[in-house]
């Protein structure tokens, strides 16, 4: 899937403002960004759900004139989507595959095999009114998989889900990628999910492109000062800033119960290695009750990048 | 044939997920209650057995025109409500062949309330001539009414932001092409005039004469104008405007 200079205006309001990027089969592409900033927007205008105001985009070879011909190509499950509750899981599923041009023979036999993939098999014939909410979600992921697509779409996932429910539906997503050899768009506040999950990143605000790349690509785009938390017992912390204090490159701040290590960069522009610090400490036989880094992962680059003032 | 898959479902969930049969049900008590009352009247003299035949079948328009447009007025406002229509919209499927669905799903529930009001004007009608002309005058006459009052309905739930909206301004319509039909017959140009231009109570007007008076069905078919000009402007205007007007609206979380 490929858009260049996607581009949405409400009246004078710009909510999505020439957005570029591409992305292939088999890779995920985590939709970044605050509230408002377009993500929705965005994946309404990619599923076809709002027309561009400019700009263009194709799917699986297909251009973003022919609306009919990309939703037979795409699956979404959107956010906060509804479902019928009196309807079972199998009927929701049936009656979307034949709503896609299948039979009821070939309807069937989809309904039943997306339900095994979702672990939804054992509650095919219930209720959606007595589905949990990550059940829905996973029965939402089904009906976005049943024309087989070749771009899939989600917005939000894994809201309201407890941990284990996350998981459950990021394992789904990676399959759907892997396995499936789909292209992926996941629209997500979770920048864990991101990370774990995604082979590149787009942050939006406003409409705009913030940043693009994987996400290592990312992160090394703004040069955010590493820093790490130690935490030691508390009676050996005054020992853990002396072992470090002949480290080059540690500004060392101390605490009731941690102690806060800046990794500055040398003169070379060399970060000081986190595993020296870490070995320095276990040599003086201080054990190490947790160590954190910060400023090195995706959120640190998004809390940096989203909190500068707008252009 | 998408519309035929939608019709299916919408179908399915009137009349088996209960919908349909409770308002059938109601129907047949409202029903048994008039034709007990007009048949004892009948008894006294009071009320003629085409009269009774007249207003049984009066009765089952009235009802069947209601339930229908209340059923397409919850069509699209409903699905926006439930937020269900964004994975409706994200089918491949025309927006046309979607109202369709919904417009023929919601017009079973009138050829339901006719079916239901069919032993009971036979127990009414029994021996009079008019009785199998009365009939199929009141499926003609009530099929053109629901089928514009159901495109109406949609319009209606197509541009309405909530589903309560949708419902109350149909009611309101609904409301307001009922009242005149409770007034004295109207007298002068222009309140025949309006009687003919209100498609309820020109419908109703027309059954009266076929049934009460015995005219035969081309008698005068201008009273029928109204009802056929809001099913002939109705469906095609849906149609035609479908695509460009059934759509998520802004701020939808669907």
């Amino acid at each position: 899937m490929e858009a260049v200079g996607l581009t949405k205006r409400y009246g004078g309001r710009t909510a999505v403002d020439e957005v570029s990027f591409s992305v292939s089969r088999g890779e995920v592409l985590g939709l970044l960004g605050p509230n408002g900033a377009g993500k929705t927007t965005a994946i309404r205008l990619l599923t076809t759900m709002l027309t561009p105001s400019s700009g263009q985009f194709r799917v699986a070879g297909v251009d973003c004139g022919k609306p009919n011909d990309i939703r037979r190509r795409i699956g979404v499950l959107p956010e906060s989507a509804g479902y019928p509750e009196h309807h079972s899981g199998s009927e929701y599923l049936l009656y979307h595959a034949r709503l896609f041009g299948l039979n009821r023979t070939d309807a069937a036999g989809t309904t039943e095999r997306l339900l095994a993939e979702v672990g939804l098999a054992d509650r095919a014939s219930s209720a959606i009114a007595t589905y949990s909410r990550g059940m829905r979600q996973r029965l939402g992921i089904a009906r976005a998989l049943v024309n087989d697509p070749a771009v899939v779409f989600f917005d939000e996932p894994t809201l309201g889900l407890d941990p284990a429910g996350q998981r459950q539906v990021l394992g789904i997503i990676c399959d759907i990628a892997q396995r499936r050899g789909a292209a992926v768009v996941l629209s997500t506040h979770a920048l864990t999910e991101v990370e774990d999950v995604c082979t590149s990143v787009l942050i939006l605000r406003q409409g705009t492109v913030l940043a693009a790349g994987t996400v290592a690509e990312v992160i090394g785009t703004v040069a955010a000062q590493p820093t790490a938390q130690l935490r030691v017992p508390s009676d050996m912390i005054a020992r853990a800033a002396e072992s470090l204090a002949s480290a080059p490159g540690l500004q060392l701040e101390t605490t009731a119960d941690t102690l806060r290590i800046t990794l500055a960069p040398g003169g070379d522009g060399h970060v000081p290695d986190t595993n020296a610090v870490l070995r320095a400490v276990l040599d003086a036989a201080i054990p190490v009750l947790s160590f954190d880094l910060e400023g090195t992962r995706l959120s640190d680059a998004f809390l940096a990048m989203t909190s500068q003032e707008p252009r | 044939m998408s519309w035929y898959v939608v019709t299916a479902r919408e179908w399915r969930d009137l009349w088996l997920g209960g919908r349909g049969p409770i308002l059938m049900f109601a129907l047949s008590i409202l029903l048994s209650a008039i034709t007990y009352l007009a048949a004892t009247n009948q008894i006294l003299n009071y009320l003629e057995q085409r009269e009774a035949v007249n207003l049984t079948l009066q009765v089952a328009v009235a009802v069947g025109a209601l339930v229908t447009l209340v059923v397409s007025a919850d069509a699209i406002s409903g699905e926006r409500e439930r937020a269900t229509l964004e994975s409706l919209l994200l089918a491949p499927v025309s927006r046309r062949a979607i109202v369709l669905g919904k417009l023929t799903a919601a017009v079973s529930l009138w050829l339901g309330a006719f079916a239901v009001a069919v032993p009971y004007l036979w127990a009414l009608g029994r021996g009079v001539s008019a009785l199998v002309p009365a009939m199929v005058t009141g499926l003609v006459v009530g099929t053109l009414l629901a089928v514009g009052l159901s495109a109406v309905g949609l319009l209606i739930s197509i541009r309405s932001k909530s589903n309560k909206v949708s419902v109350s301004v149909s009611l309101f319509l609904l409301l307001a092409l009922f009242a005149p039909t409770q007034l004295p017959t109207p007298h002068g140009a222009f309140g025949v005039f309006l009687d003919r231009l209100n498609p309820v109570a020109a419908a109703l007007h027309y059954l009266t004469t076929v049934v009460v008076n015995g005219r035969g069905w081309t008698h005068d078919l201008s009273y029928l104008a109204s009802s056929l000009a809001v099913a002939l402007v109705g469906v095609p205007t849906l149609m035609i405007l479908a695509p460009r007007i059934v759509h998520l609206v802004a701020g939808d979380h669907r």
